[in-house]
């Protein structure tokens, strides 16, 4: 498996790396502060959590906004195929805590939240355990808060209103946590992956993170691989690998493929033959339309049915809507119908030509980017699967889940 | 320009920002009620509410401006802005001022959602039922043609339009088809972290 810098050092089933391991292996961070914003700017690194955020805008938008700063290390990961950030907390605590604090110091922070999946066991036990061996400074402003296991709960305002409120659904943006957060103070979130990068670039700094990476991206970027290879699970690539080349890394394919779902359930379908070439750094995706999101590349076999798995997708989109806006819990839902419809009893014009129409209509009618992102997905399966969503016959139940 | 025409221009466009005024509020008071339709979407209601308030602002201008232009009427442009500052009318036309400015107020809070959050959009929209009936009393009093029969034909029907809808929805309170699916959600991310 391959494991360049986040995931280097001991074995990575030796379970999470002591503090005293992290410390001799990697010594201290050196470099905090507006230096290191500046730094974090010039190495270009972006958000790891979905949205891709650039760090180093973000970074200053916190300094520069009134109020006294929290950070959260978002490591709810609610995307069902990813795996990336449970592996890195469960075996890396240090790298992630390193990065919240590096960050609590730069921002002058008076608290940092550490906001974990309650589903996910191993990874809390590691960050749990990893926080009491940290010294009694950084000890005393951190605690963890435990992420409900529901899609949208990983949103950043979702995490804000949790802690804020004890919901944690997404709430309206404009004003984005970073600008008003946490009691209305400027909040830092940060998916637990981003922070990592952070506490080696605050040691190597931004030269080092970019001599990494391929065909002009930077960096290393942690990618989750799926579905029809032979080794499924996390990688770490140079930003820029291709799609081929990653699956190489996985062992290959099981089977012959037909379809590479990018980015989770929040990415596109694309064919297999457009997307073998395609490289796994989010700025050159965005350029085709797509986007690298959480590092899910989902391998679907000719085997499979898309239609089928896309309608078994849509219908988890659906039912993680919060129900609190109408376009996305009714639109969703209808949507889903209409896939599940065309699955279950084979392709019918009516709704074929209703799933094109509606998935015009939802995006962007949203508080947050839930029926966007479902609306996005669905949209690339329409194109990807054109021939299959036309003659699909009635054979849902035949194919397991 | 004629004088004739500026002044004829103030009269209608003043008609027509009452009857756009009447319909805007009208769509506004029933958008609860989340009627819908094969034909007509529920996001029919709200978008044209939105879009004929817009429009409510473009002749809301021309009846201003050509008031003000207008040079028989030595307005000047302070009576546009200050309430009660006119020497013509003073209570009448102030009032007309009065509701302009509520009608601005909920016009710009209203592209500024996003930033202000929806609690204090919401606030000011209540000033709606205060610019409306403010505006009915303005023509009244206010209008030349106040007392001709058209104009008293069309505020009667925008009057009673008005009121029908109120009492429609103070008698149908529709629920939030929304709220059951929402409570059921929420139960399940809702979460007391220690503080």
């Amino acid at each position: 498996m391959s494991r360049l810098r986040v995931l280097a050092g001991p074995e990575l089933n030796a379970g999470a790396e002591s503090f005293a391991a992290h410390t001799q292996r990697l010594g201290a961070p050196q470099s905090t502060g507006r230096p290191l914003i500046e730094t974090l700017v010039r190495s270009e690194l972006t958000g790891r959590g979905g949205a891709s955020f650039p760090v180093g805008v973000k970074w200053r938008s916190v300094v520069a906004a009134k109020g006294s700063p929290v950070v959260i290390a978002n490591g709810a990961e609610g995307e069902p195929q990813s795996h990336k950030d449970k592996l890195l907390m469960a075996t890396r605590p240090h790298l992630v805590l390193d990065g919240a604090f590096i960050a609590a110091r730069t921002v002058h922070a008076r608290q940092v939240v550490l906001y974990i999946g309650e589903e996910h066991k191993a990874p809390w036990a590691a960050m749990a355990r990893a926080l009491n061996e940290r010294p009694e400074g950084e000890r005393r402003i951190a605690r963890i808060v435990a992420a409900p296991h529901r899609y949208v709960a990983g949103d950043s305002s979702a995490a804000v209103h949790l802690i804020d409120d004890g919901v944690a659904t997404p709430t309206t943006t404009p004003p984005s946590t970073h600008e008003r957060g946490i009691d209305g103070s400027p909040t830092l979130v940060q998916n637990v992956e981003t922070l990592a990068h952070i506490a080696l670039i605050a040691r190597y700094g931004d030269s080092w993170y970019r001599s990494a990476g391929r065909r002009g991206a930077a960096g290393t970027v942690l990618v989750t691989m799926a579905g029809g290879v032979k080794h499924a699970g996390v990688l770490e690539v140079e930003a820029g690998t291709t799609v081929e080349e990653a699956v190489a890394m996985a062992g290959g394919v099981s089977e012959p493929a037909s379809a590479v779902l990018i980015g989770g359930y929040f990415g596109a379908w694309v064919n297999a033959a457009k997307a073998w070439d395609l490289p796994l750094d989010n700025a050159s995706l965005q350029t085709r339309g797509l986007s690298l999101g959480c590092g899910v590349v989902g391998v679907l076999p000719a085997a499979r049915c898309g239609v089928c798995d896309t309608s078994r997708i849509m219908r988890y989109l659906a039912l993680e809507s919060s129900a609190q806006c109408g376009p996305c819990f009714f639109g969703l839902r209808a949507l889903s119908d209409a896939c599940s419809r065309i699955a279950e009893r084979g392709a019918n014009r009516d709704d074929l030509a209703r799933l094109k129409k509606w998935a015009l209509e939802v995006p962007g009618r949203g508080a947050c980017k839930h029926p966007d992102g479902a609306v996005m997905f669905l949209r690339s399966a329409l194109s990807t699967f054109a021939d299959e969503f036309a003659g699909h016959p009635a054979h849902w139940r035949q194919q397991p889940a | 320009m004629s004088t004739q025409l500026l002044w004829y221009t103030t009269r209608g466009a003043g008609a027509v920002s009452l009857i756009l005024l009447s319909a805007v509020v009208i769509l506004g008071v029933l958008s609860s009620l989340r009627v819908q339709s094969a034909g007509w979407p529920r996001f029919l209601t709200t978008g044209l509410h939105l879009n004929l308030a817009l429009m409510t602002v473009v002749f809301l201008a021309l009846h201003i401006v050509t008031a003000v232009v207008d040079p028989f009427t030595h307005l000047g442009w302070l009576v546009a802005v200050v309430p009660f500052s006119s020497y013509y009318r003073t209570l009448w036309l102030g009032l007309g001022t009065i509701a302009f400015e509520l009608l601005a107020a909920i016009v710009v809070t209203s592209l500024l959602r996003g930033f202000i959050g929806p609690a204090a959009w919401r606030a000011v929209h209540w000033l709606a039922y205060g610019s409306w009936p403010i505006a009915v009393i303005h023509g009244f009093g206010t209008g030349t043609d106040a007392w001709s029969v058209w104009f008293l034909v069309l505020s009667i029907l925008c009057i009673s339009a008005v009121a029908i809808a109120v009492a429609y929805r103070l008698v149908n309170r529709a629920g939030d088809p929304l709220s059951a699916a929402r409570t059921e959600f929420r139960a399940g991310v809702a979460r007391r972290p220690d503080r």
